[in-house]
């Protein structure tokens, strides 16, 4: 065998989407959008605060990291595989949920697992993929479940 | 509203798949517009006017383009009057996603209200009979819908029973519950013509059913049809005189969000949370508009129409419609006030989406139809049992829109 089959080459990471999260990272985070007058925040990023009462200024937006822990406020478990675009292979039933972040945010995503949750737990921002081909996996983000602490 | 308006005429067609190839005599080939045609005629037999007496028309858009219909799907308006037959009327297409019927019936209103015409009409027509909606364009990089999808696999019931378990949580709300919702609305769907599920579920039936997204299972969440459904309106003193039984409309709306609702709305990946603010915004909006403009309260209403497109939903929105805490929706069900025939307050007499399956955009005006023959006593073995002066249906759709109506007996 030495010498023979060339060594497996480990595959590139690509989000399916580029530019909602920190990539490359080892501790990736959703890129988001802060109001620098009312601190309203926006995921995907925008170009304009959605706060009906602020101006409608690009100067007053910066962009920032949405904190990687949050608390899980619901979720569900998807037993039949959506339509394309959405892409999972080989498909298995997985979970979505939605995530209350301190910045006052409440997001999607798919989450690491489908067992244990509870509503109201914390969990913590990480990246997963869906598919591969010859070259790359296709990642998103993800949500797991912070094991408790000792 | 400048002038007072009633309704003088509704149709529909016969909700399910067309073509239906094991029901071709039932079902046959069909397209938008000619669903649309057979619902404008029956509306126009109903109100016993012919097309060219109607002096405006808005048209409901189908948002499924890519998938179907094309550019015609867009420009309803005009391909339907194509069928019908031009007549040069102001005709205007419509896209409020699953509030549309209402929402086109609210421009109809407007147009006579305003004085701008005395006859009007709203039609829909849809093409939906197919499984999990999914995003219409292939660019990731300016549709927030299509990130949301191959992102997060999130399905229209996936968002249905992320809502729905954290009602469980909350509210105490039990997976009997939702089971029952199915049970009690499916009642009068054996007695609906227009309604494509016409059987009465058992318990049991529910619950062996296939979980699709937990806690939701198949028969607690509606299917998609397709379908079509016209609503004539005129102004009121013209209605008196073209029919005997006029069914005036107190109200309609159209409600949108309010910033800070944490709601994650059905084609969005977050939302913004604001203290004090309540979820399904848009909703309470329109629903408090058409109680403002009616100048009337949850007692005055007889029998609601709702979108149950899942058992979650019927709870929700009957808390939204009758301004209940979140667990006494439940309570009411429980103890059968909510009947579709027989109840205090009967819910969704028609069968509700569960009996039809949503035909996305005209789903609202079949809402209406039904309210219309309630009214005026021609529902047949759905008649519920209560006398009925007024009554209120509600229609909630994608991305944050929703639209409501009050209409009563004006004769």
């Amino acid at each position: 065998m030495a010498g023979e089959a060339p060594a497996k080459k480990e595959k590139k990471k690509v989000p399916i989407v580029e530019g909602l999260f920190t990539w490359p990272s080892d501790k990736p985070a959703l890129i988001a959008s802060r109001c620098k007058k009312c601190g309203a925040v926006m995921f995907p990023k925008a170009a304009y605060c959605p706060n009906p009462d602020c101006e409608k200024n690009p100067e007053n937006i910066e962009i920032i990291e949405l904190s990687r822990r949050g608390k899980l406020w619901s979720w569900t478990i998807q037993y039949y595989a959506p339509p394309p675009p959405f892409k999972m292979e080989p498909f298995k039933p997985y979970a979505i949920g939605m995530v209350d972040l301190p910045e006052g945010i409440r997001v999607l995503g798919i989450l690491t697992t489908t067992e244990n949750l509870k509503c109201d737990m914390e969990v913590e921002l990480t990246v997963g993929k869906l598919y591969e081909d010859d070259e790359n996996e296709y990642i998103t983000w993800m949500w797991k479940p912070v094991e408790e602490e000792k | 509203m400048e002038r007072d308006v009633a309704i003088i005429g509704v149709g529909m067609v016969r909700w399910g798949r067309y073509p239906d190839p094991k029901r071709p005599d039932e079902y046959p080939e069909r397209t938008m517009p000619e669903l649309a045609v057979e619902a404008i005629t029956n509306a126009l037999k109903d109100a016993k006017i012919s097309w060219r007496q109607i002096e405006a028309m808005v048209s409901g858009v189908y948002l499924w383009v890519n998938q179907q219909a094309g550019i015609h799907g867009t420009l309803s308006g005009t391909a339907i009057a194509n069928l019908m037959g031009y007549t040069g009327i102001p005709i205007v297409s419509v896209a409020n996603a699953c509030a549309t019927g209402q929402s086109i019936l609210r421009e109809a209103v407007l147009a006579v209200a305003s004085g701008e015409c005395d006859i009007a009409l709203a039609v829909a027509a849809d093409k939906s009979a197919f499984g999990f909606f999914r995003p219409q364009s292939t660019d990731g990089k300016s549709d927030i819908d299509y990130m949301r999808f191959v992102m997060c696999g999130e399905t229209n019931p996936a968002y249905w029973a992320m809502e729905c378990r954290r009602r469980m949580y909350e509210a105490g709300t039990t997976e009997e519950d939702l089971a029952l919702v199915k049970v009690v609305t499916s009642k009068p769907a054996p007695f609906n013509p227009y309604a494509r599920y016409r059987k009465t579920f058992t318990m049991e039936e529910v619950f062996k059913s296939p979980m699709v997204c937990e806690p939701l299972r198949l028969l607690e969440i509606c299917a998609t049809s397709d379908g079509a459904a016209a609503v004539i309106v005129a102004e009121y003193e013209k209605a008196k005189k073209i029919c005997k039984k006029p069914v005036y409309i107190n109200a309609v709306a159209v409600g949108t969000p309010t910033f800070g609702d944490p709601t994650v709305r059905l084609t969005y990946l977050s939302s913004n949370i604001r203290p004090g603010v309540p979820t399904l915004s848009e909703s309470r909006n329109a629903v408090q508009k058409v109680y403002k403009m009616a100048g009337m309260t949850p007692d005055n209403i007889d029998v609601i129409e709702l979108p149950d497109n899942s058992s979650w939903h019927y709870f929700a929105y009957l808390d939204c419609i009758l301004n209940l805490d979140p667990g006494e929706s439940e309570k009411l069900l429980r103890k059968g006030e909510t009947d579709p025939i027989t109840g205090r307050i009967p819910v969704c007499p028609s069968g509700g989406l569960g009996a039809f399956g949503e035909a996305v955009v005209a789903q609202g005006l079949a809402q209406v139809c039904e309210l219309v023959w309630q009214l005026r006593g021609e529902a047949g073995e759905r008649q519920v049992k209560k006398d009925v002066k007024v009554a209120l249906a509600q229609t909630y759709g994608y991305a944050g829109n929703n639209a409501a109506c009050i209409v009563s007996k004006g004769w």
